[in-house]
C-alpha cells in the first residue's frame, strides 16, 4: 500500500518548495498532483462568462481554455519535486463544483481531462482520478453520458500507461449533500466493469472518496466490500458529515467520539485486502493550521496515514512470526482471541496481575511476564493492553526484543459486553 | 385518488379513542398508522425496562383495543398500517429480555394487527453490524426474527414490513438496517418465496432517507411493489425529527433541503396506489393542543398535494 499526501492546501503552486519540504521532512515519499490548482472549479463553473469573475482570474492564461499550458504551469512543482525525491504517483483532475449547473462543458472537460492525461506520463502519474459527470435525466442518461465520456479518454490514457479512477460523488441539493452519481456502490461497480469490457483491458479503477461516503451517510464497509479489487485509491478525510470537508482523521470529534466511521472503513478495506493508494487530504486543517506549526502538524498526518495503514494490514503482523505470545489478560486478549485466536494461536500470554497467573484466560495460560524471557525461536510479544509505552518500557527493560503493539478498536467483530476491570 | 393517514400517537386517548378518530376524520384524513409501539416505548427498552401491557392475552388485549377498532370504523378511518414496538432486540438486553420481544412482543402484534384487520405491521431490522462485523451477518439475525413470525403472517395475511432505518457513530446519524435498496429487494424476494405468500413488504421512510442521504427516486423505483406503505415525514438532515414536509431549509433561497420533488417522480412510478402516510405524531407535541385539529389538518392538506402531484 502506498501512502500518499495530498498536495492540496499544502504546496502553493507559485511558490511550491517550502510545502514540498514540509511534505517530505514528515517522511511522505508521495504526493498527488491536483489539477484543480490550475484551473479551480470556479473557473470551469464560469467558463465563457467571464464577465461575472471580475479579474479574479483574468490575469493569466486560464487552463479551461488553453488545456496544453497545464505543463507549464506545474513546471516549479515537478522540479522541485524532482530534487527532493518526492514522487507522484497519482493524480486528481478538474471538476465542476457540486453544486454546479453547468452542463455545457462535456468537451471543455474532456479536452482538459485528454491534456491531464498526457501531463501525467511527464509525472510520473499512473493513475488520475476523473470524477463522473453529473446529469439530472435518470440513471440511464447518466450512464449514457458517462459512458460516452470515460470511452473518449482511453486511448489517451492507453497511450500514456495511465488509468482512470471513477470517484463516488454526493450533490448539493439545497445545501443537504445526498448521494449521486457512484454513490451506489453496485452501480460503480458495473460501470467500471463495463468500460473495461469496452476498453478491452483494465484501463478504469476506483477511487473511494471517504469524506463523501461520510457525507452521504454510507456503511463504508459494505462500500468498500462491493467495489472490491475495482478500488486502486482511497481519498481519507474526516468532516462532520454535513459539510465538505477535508481534515486530518480523527480530528472531526464530538463527545469524545470521530464522526467518521472509521471502524467500518478498515474493516472493509482489510476484507478486501486493499492495497491501492492510500490518499490522505488534510487541505482544511492544513489551512486552518499557522504555517509555524505546518512542519508538527504534517508529522502528525504521516502518523496518521501509516496508523491506517498499520490498522488495515494487521495481519501482516502477525504472519511476521513463527510464534506469539501476548502481554495481558483482559478486554484486548479477549478480542484477539475472538478474532485471530483461531489463525494465530498465542503459546500464551502473560499479565502483571499475579492473582491471575496459573489461570486460564479465554483458552490461554496466563503467566507472569518473566515467563517471555524463556520463549526461544522467532516469537512475537504482542502487548494487549492501551498501556502500551509502560508496558513496552517494562519487556525492554527485561531484554526483550520483537516487541508489537495489538490493537483492538477496528476489530472485525465485537463482544456484546465488555469485562469489567479489575 | 390515493389515500391520505398519519399516526395515532398523540391523537388517540385510549380512554375515548373514538373522538380521536372523529378528529382525524375531520381534519381529512380516511386512514392511521396504528402506533402500536406506543404501549413499549423504545426509550424504555433502551434501559433493559418492560412494562406489562404485552403480558395481557390476546383476549385482554382484543378486549382492551375494542374501543379503539369501534372508534375508528364510525369515524370511517381504515387501520391501514400499524408498528410494532422496537426494538426487537436489545443489544446487551438479558437474553430474557430478548426472548420476551421475540416470542411474546412480535406474535401479540401480529395479534393485535389482525384484529385491526389491518394488512401492513412496519418493523425495524436488528441494529448489530457493528458487533456481529457485517450488514450481512446482521441481516441474518433480522431473517430469523421475521422467520419467527412468517407463519403468522401468512396465516393472518398481513405483510410485515422493513424500514429503512438509521445507525449512530459519534452521536451522527449514518445508514442502519435496510438501507441498501438493491439487498432489500433481493430479500423481501427470497423471502416471499420462501413462504409462497406476500409476508414481507418495504416501508420507506422519508425522514430517515433524508437523514442517510438517500436518492428517493431511486430508492423508491427500485423497490417498486414491494413497496407497501410509508413514513412520510421531515426533519434537518441531522436529527430525526418527523415534523411537516417542507419545512427544513439550507439555504439563503430557502428551498426546501429534502428532495420532495424526487419523493413525488419515485412514487409516481409506482403501479398500484398506496396510503401517504405521515408519521409526525411529534408536531403534535410541539404545537399547542388547542390548535391540534389544525395541524392536522394542515398534514392531511400535504398529502392530497401529493395525491394530485402524484
Amino acid at each position: 500500500m502506498k501512502v500518499i499526501c495530498s498536495s492540496s492546501g499544502i504546496i502553493h503552486p507559485p511558490l511550491p518548495r517550502q510545502g514540498a519540504v514540509d511534505i517530505v521532512n514528515a517522511g511522505f515519499e508521495n504526493m498527488t498532483l491536483e489539477l484543480d490548482m490550475c484551473c479551480p472549479s470556479f473557473e470551469l463553473e464560469c467558463y465563457g462568462k467571464w464577465e461575472e469573475y471580475g479579474e479574479t482570474i483574468a490575469d493569466r492564461k486560464r487552463i479551461s481554455e488553453y488545456p496544453a499550458e497545464i505543463g507549464s504551469f506545474y513546471e516549479k512543482i515537478l522540479s522541485v519535486c524532482n530534487e527532493k525525491c518526492l514522487k507522484i504517483p497519482v493524480a486528481r483532475g478538474v471538476s465542476l463544483p457540486r453544486d454546479t449547473k453547468r452542463t455545457d462543458l462535456k468537451e471543455v472537460l474532456l479536452s482538459i481531462h485528454k491534456e491531464s492525461i498526457r501531463f501525467c506520463r511527464k509525472a510520473g502519474c499512473s493513475a488520475i482520478m476523473i470524477r463522473p459527470l453529473y446529469s439530472d435525466g435518470g440513471i440511464e442518461k447518466e450512464w449514457e453520458i458517462n459512458r460516452d465520456y470515460y470511452l473518449q479518454l482511453v486511448d489517451v490514457a492507453r497511450e500514456n500507461l495511465v488509468m482512470v479512477l471513477l470517484e463516488n460523488q454526493c450533490c448539493n441539493r439545497n445545501g443537504h449533500m445526498v448521494r449521486s452519481v457512484c454513490s451506489d456502490s453496485y452501480q460503480a461497480a458495473e460501470w467500471i466493469d463495463e468500460l473495461n469490457r469496452a476498453a478491452g483491458e483494465d484501463r478504469f479503477g476506483f477511487c473511494m472518496d471517504v469524506g463523501v461516503c461520510s457525507l452521504c451517510k454510507q456503511d463504508m464497509y459494505e462500500f468498500a466490500v462491493t467495489l472490491g479489487s475495482r478500488i486502486k485509491a482511497v481519498i481519507l478525510r474526516d468532516c462532520d458529515g454535513q459539510q465538505e470537508g477535508s481534515m486530518l482523521p480523527f480530528t472531526c470529534a464530538y463527545g469524545g467520539q470521530a464522526q467518521t466511521d472509521w471502524l467500518r472503513l478498515i474493516r472493509g478495506l482489510r476484507e478486501i485486502g486493499f492495497d491501492g493508494n492510500l490518499i490522505l487530504n488534510l487541505q482544511d486543517t492544513a489551512g486552518a493550521f499557522s504555517p509555524l506549526l505546518r512542519p508538527q502538524l504534517m508529522m502528525l498526518a504521516k502518523a496518521a496515514a501509516e496508523y491506517f495503514k498499520w490498522q488495515i494490514e494487521i495481519e501482516n503482523m502477525l504472519k511476521k512470526y513463527e510464534s506469539i505470545v501476548l502481554f495481558g489478560a483482559g478486554n484486548m486478549c479477549r478480542n484477539y482471541m475472538k478474532c485471530y485466536g483461531e489463525k494465530y494461536p498465542p503459546l500464551f500470554t502473560c499479565d502483571n496481575n499475579s492473582e491471575m497467573w496459573g489461570t486460564v484466560f479465554c483458552g490461554l495460560e496466563v503467566k507472569p511476564p518473566e515467563a517471555i524471557t524463556k520463549v526461544k525461536g522467532d516469537c512475537g510479544i504482542f502487548i494487549c493492553n492501551i498501556y502500551y509505552r509502560e508496558i513496552e518500557q517494562q519487556l525492554k527493560d527485561m531484554g526483550i526484543e520483537h516487541i508489537e503493539f495489538f490493537n483492538d478498536e477496528y476489530m472485525p467483530s465485537f463482544h456484546f459486553d465488555r469485562l469489567k476491570e479489575v | 385518488m390515493w389515500q391520505i393517514g398519519v399516526q395515532t400517537k398523540n391523537v388517540i386517548d385510549d380512554s375515548n379513542p373514538k373522538d380521536g378518530f372523529e378528529m382525524l376524520r375531520r381534519a381529512g384524513f380516511s386512514c392511521a398508522d396504528f402506533s402500536l409501539n406506543s404501549y413499549l416505548l423504545n426509550t424504555s427498552l433502551y434501559k433493559f425496562e418492560l412494562n406489562d401491557f404485552f403480558n395481557k392475552s390476546v383476549n385482554e388485549l382484543e378486549a382492551y383495543f375494542q374501543p379503539h377498532k369501534e372508534g375508528a370504523k364510525s369515524a370511517g378511518i381504515r387501520i391501514n398500517q400499524m408498528h410494532m414496538p422496537y426494538p426487537n432486540y436489545v443489544p446487551n438486553g438479558k437474553k430474557e429480555l430478548n426472548d420476551y420481544l421475540r416470542d411474546v412482543v412480535a406474535p401479540k402484534s401480529m395479534q393485535v394487527c389482525a384484529f385491526f384487520e389491518c394488512p401492513y405491521i412496519v418493523v425495524h431490522g436488528f441494529k448489530l453490524s457493528r458487533n456481529l462485523g457485517s450488514e450481512e451477518a446482521e441481516w441474518q439475525e433480522t431473517g430469523k426474527f421475521l422467520d419467527s413470525l412468517a407463519p403468522l403472517a401468512k396465516e393472518m395475511g398481513i405483510t410485515i414490513c422493513v424500514e429503512n432505518i438509521y445507525d449512530m457513530i459519534g452521536g451522527r446519524i449514518v445508514e442502519g438496517p435496510c438501507c441498501n435498496v438493491k439487498k432489500a429487494v433481493d430479500r423481501i424476494d427470497r423471502f416471499n418465496e420462501k413462504y409462497h405468500a406476500e409476508v414481507l413488504g418495504f416501508c420507506f421512510d422519508t425522514g430517515h432517507g433524508n437523514l442517510t442521504s438517500l436518492d428517493f427516486e431511486k430508492f423508491i423505483t427500485e423497490l417498486g411493489e414491494r413497496l407497501k406503505v410509508f413514513h412520510i415525514h421531515d426533519n434537518d438532515g441531522i436529527r430525526d425529527l418527523h415534523q411537516i414536509p417542507f419545512t427544513f431549509t439550507k439555504t439563503r433561497e430557502n428551498t426546501s433541503s429534502t428532495d420532495w420533488e424526487g419523493f413525488v417522480r419515485g412514487v409516481k412510478g409506482l403501479k398500484q396506489e398506496r396510503v401517504l402516510s405521515f408519521e409526525t405524531a411529534p408536531v403534535l407535541a410541539s404545537f399547542p393542543d388547542e390548535m391540534k385539529e389544525q395541524a392536522l389538518g394542515f398534514i392531511a392538506q400535504i398529502g392530497r398535494y401529493f395525491a394530485e402531484r402524484i
